[in-house]
């Protein structure tokens, strides 16, 4: 299985650092194995490593300057035409339980992968979507929060 | 015939949705066996079946109200999705519909157990009285053959029927009225916060429209079929004493099964996962407890209504029964009954009436098929007003359902959406995809721009009147068949000045509106999606609303109309076509509560036809 070469540590460390959420929120939505797998099947060994790296050197950076971590973390992955699309897939794996392909220039450069395809990649994923915590809401028919409690002031985030 | 079943009842009901369960629910109450015939597929029922459903809604990208609906070849069903551009003199056929244009009808329907009501949001407004007569009033559409005084009793009924949670004070307006000793049987849902915002923010405000009216606008919280608290005390009910409801003998599988309370769940459209919104599975089950046996036969799609050439009397129904979806054969089958009732939605009502060549008399059959052209208008508010929560719609502006100007320019209701840009631009989604891909933000900056804009979302939706014309219609070609070789409705349609300058007026108020609320305007008009018209040098974009309408209207007269005010069909004394085809106007309010009230005073007049009174 592909999830025992995966280090879910640093792909951990940079999943905190592309969505802004900490680790127990991530490990939270139990998803973690299956979004690692995911990534692991369409990003490749060579690249996945190169995510790691990337995960460990953001987690060992961000305490001391966090501003500077980020900027590293753009600079090396963000803007590489290889890491960038996975990276911004990622975000919306989490974000949005949804895997976005990969461009048309990235399948020039790594290959088509058999994974790669729209979709929600479980219902699971769809109900723990990262955005419904962050825009005060509940995934769309699901986590109900109550009778009446849409006529309340607005929630805030989860602490 | 090898056929375990009975072949003749009482009524043979053609449609599985509200307005067929309805009609089996008061016969068999009478003791009369009642067969359902429902062209969609198997265990529609079950609660597995409805969690799965449920499975595929959160599973399926684009959450469209057909998404958790399994397609069904052998009983296919327009999807929203299939809407394109209609090029002169080639027709749409992409996805059921066949459409010949000008404008694409933009609507759908669902043919599974508990037909469109699967799908629907659930709103239950009355018309009010001036839309009953508004050729009288205005020159424009027909009078219908009773005014709002005679349906009002049925109107009770039907609020009754569906469980409508609601407030009369919030609904008399434009001459609504209510009975002193009638209450809705449930107590209202709440008004989301984001409705009070707009509530408190258009207090008072004034708008002069173009022809010279004032009108001071207002909000209204929206009757729907929504489970809230049963209302307490006895209430007199289209002349019977009822309440409160649901209490009687209130226990057990049965009652389950009416629902949840609404707990918020936000996915109204397309389903909602404990059945706090009114379907009609639960007037099926009702349908079932009465002494009368309701026999439900799925997989079933009626093909041929027979009749005799003489005495115009239908004989029988003839269907076709398939062993599952996209079977490639199917068996023939042939009912008989004493009453025949039409009850599907108003486009397959036309096609099958079509298809047997019924109903010729008054030419109407068919045509006058109307919608709410839906036209969306959308922004950021000034302040967080907790976008995607609660029902996807609770109150509405009202103001704009009737004035002097209906001489020249439609009616609209203004729709207040709470679930951000949802409809209009596929939100959250779209913003994440947006703020990841475009604006290049990841980390706690991304968060925070979502956390900032998306519960800032506010849509206003625009709902004009649709006049009935005899160029938008429904109807057949030989050419166009489904696998089953049933015709496919081939539909043309066009959105009319009138009702475009509905839509214009009202986009100068939500305008106004947004003015004084600080609103930013978001709405994008983009001149190349298929709904796109314009008037006047002034263009927007219109969706299909789902209310579906039109295309048998009861009239007073064989000439004008396809059947009597009870859906009784002038030409073939033991047919009744029943749904939403019955309206002779749309008006602008959601259809489904008018087509109920219909719907129970034409089952009044089965019950007496079988009856001999």
């Amino acid at each position: 299985m592909l999830m025992a070469e995966a280090c879910p540590d640093d792909l951990l460390a940079l999943s905190v650092a592309l969505t802004g959420y900490d680790r127990a929120s991530l490990w939270a939505t139990g998803c973690v194995p299956l979004y690692l797998a995911q990534l692991a099947d369409v990003a490749g060994p060579d690249l996945l490593a190169r995510l790691e790296t990337a995960g460990r050197e953001h987690a060992a950076a961000v305490g001391a300057d966090p501003d500077a971590a980020d900027r590293q973390l753009r600079q090396r992955v963000l803007v590489d035409p290889d890491l960038g699309p996975l990276a911004r897939s990622l975000i919306q794996l989490w974000y949005l339980g949804q895997w976005t392909p990969m461009p048309p220039e990235w399948v020039q450069r790594n290959g088509s992968k058999l994974r790669d395809t729209a979709r929600i990649l479980s219902s699971r994923a769809y109900r723990e979507g990262l955005v419904w915590d962050t825009i005060g809401a509940h995934p769309m028919g699901a986590k109900a929060p109550g009778f009446g409690s849409w006529a309340l002031p607005p929630a805030g985030e989860t602490p | 015939m090898n056929d375990a079943h009975p072949t003749h009842y009482d009524a043979v009901v053609v449609g599985a949705g509200i307005s067929g369960a309805l009609v089996a629910k008061q016969l068999a109450a009478r003791g009369h066996h009642v067969l359902i015939l429902e062209a969609g597929a198997d265990r529609g029922e079950d609660a597995a079946t409805y969690r799965s459903y449920h499975t595929n809604f959160q599973l399926t990208e684009l959450k469209t109200p057909n998404s958790p609906y399994p397609p069904n070849p052998s009983a296919p069903s327009p999807s929203v999705l299939d809407i394109t551009s209609i090029a002169a003199g080639k027709p749409d056929s992409n996805g059921y519909f066949v459409q010949r244009g000008p404008n694409p009808f933009g609507s759908n329907y669902t043919r599974v157990v508990g037909g469109t009501t699967m799908h629907w949001l659930g709103t239950c407004l009355r018309m009010q009285p001036v839309d009953f007569r508004i050729h009288s009033e205005f020159g424009r559409g027909v009078d219908w053959p009773l005014g709002y005084d005679d349906l009002a009793p049925y109107y009770e009924r039907a609020e009754w029927e569906i469980g409508v949670a609601g407030d009369k004070a919030e609904n008399e307006f434009h001459g609504i009225h209510f009975a002193p000793d009638y209450d809705y049987p449930m107590e209202p849902i709440p008004k989301s916060f984001s409705d009070r915002w707009f509530e408190q923010g258009v207090a008072g405000m004034k708008v002069r429209l173009n022809n010279g009216e004032d009108k001071v606008l207002a909000v209204s919280a929206t009757p729907q079929g929504r489970n809230s608290t049963p209302r307490p005390g006895r209430h007199k009910v289209g002349g019977e004493t009822a309440g409160p409801y649901g209490s009687a003998g209130n226990t057990g599988p049965f009652y389950a099964f009416q629902g949840q309370r609404c707990e918020g769940n936000s996915s109204c459209i397309p389903l909602c996962p404990v059945q706090a919104k009114y379907s009609a599975l639960k007037t099926l089950q009702q349908a079932r407890q009465q002494k009368g046996r309701v026999e439900l036969r799925t997989q079933s799609v009626v093909s041929k209504v027979d009749t005799d050439p003489a005495s115009g009397r239908v004989t029988g129904i003839t269907y076709k029964r398939y062993e599952f979806s996209g079977a490639p054969v199917w068996e023939m089958k042939h009912v008989t009954a004493k009453v025949y009732v039409l009850a599907t939605n108003a486009i397959e009502n036309a096609k099958l009436a079509l298809a047997s060549d019924l109903c010729p008399s008054s030419g109407q059959l068919g045509r006058n098929l109307m919608d709410h052209p839906y036209v969306l208008t959308w922004g950021l508010a000034p302040r967080p007003v907790g976008a995607f929560r609660g029902p996807g719609s609770t109150a509405s502006i009202p103001s704009l359902r009737d004035g002097r100007f209906r001489t020249d320019t439609a009616a609209t209701r203004l729709e207040l959406a709470n679930w951000g840009w949802n409809f209009a631009a596929n939100s959250p989604y779209s913003d994440v995809q947006r703020l990841v891909g475009r604006d290049n933000l990841f980390g706690a900056a991304l968060r925070a721009r979502l956390r900032d804009e998306v519960p800032r979302q506010v849509r206003i939706g625009i709902m004009p009147e649709q006049l009935p014309s005899s160029v938008n219609r429904v109807s057949i070609d030989p050419a166009w068949r489904d696998s089953l070789g049933e015709p496919r409705p081939v539909i043309d349609y066009s959105v009319d000045d009138y009702s475009r300058a509905g839509v214009l007026q009202a986009l100068d108020v939500t305008r106004a509106v947004f003015a004084r609320l600080g609103i930013e305007d978001r709405s994008v008009v983009d001149p190349s999606a298929p709904g796109y018209v314009t008037l006047a040098g002034r263009g927007f974009v219109y969706f299909g609303a789902g209310h579906n309408a039109g295309t048998h209207r009861i009239g007073l007269s064989p000439r004008d109309s396809v059947t009597n005010v009870d859906g009784r069909s002038w030409d073939h004394d033991n047919l009744w076509l029943v749904g939403c085809g019955a309206m002779p106007t749309i008006a602008t309010s959601n259809p489904t509560l008018t087509m109920t009230a219909l719907v129970l005073k034409a089952a009044d007049s089965l019950q007496r036809e079988l009856e001999g009174a």
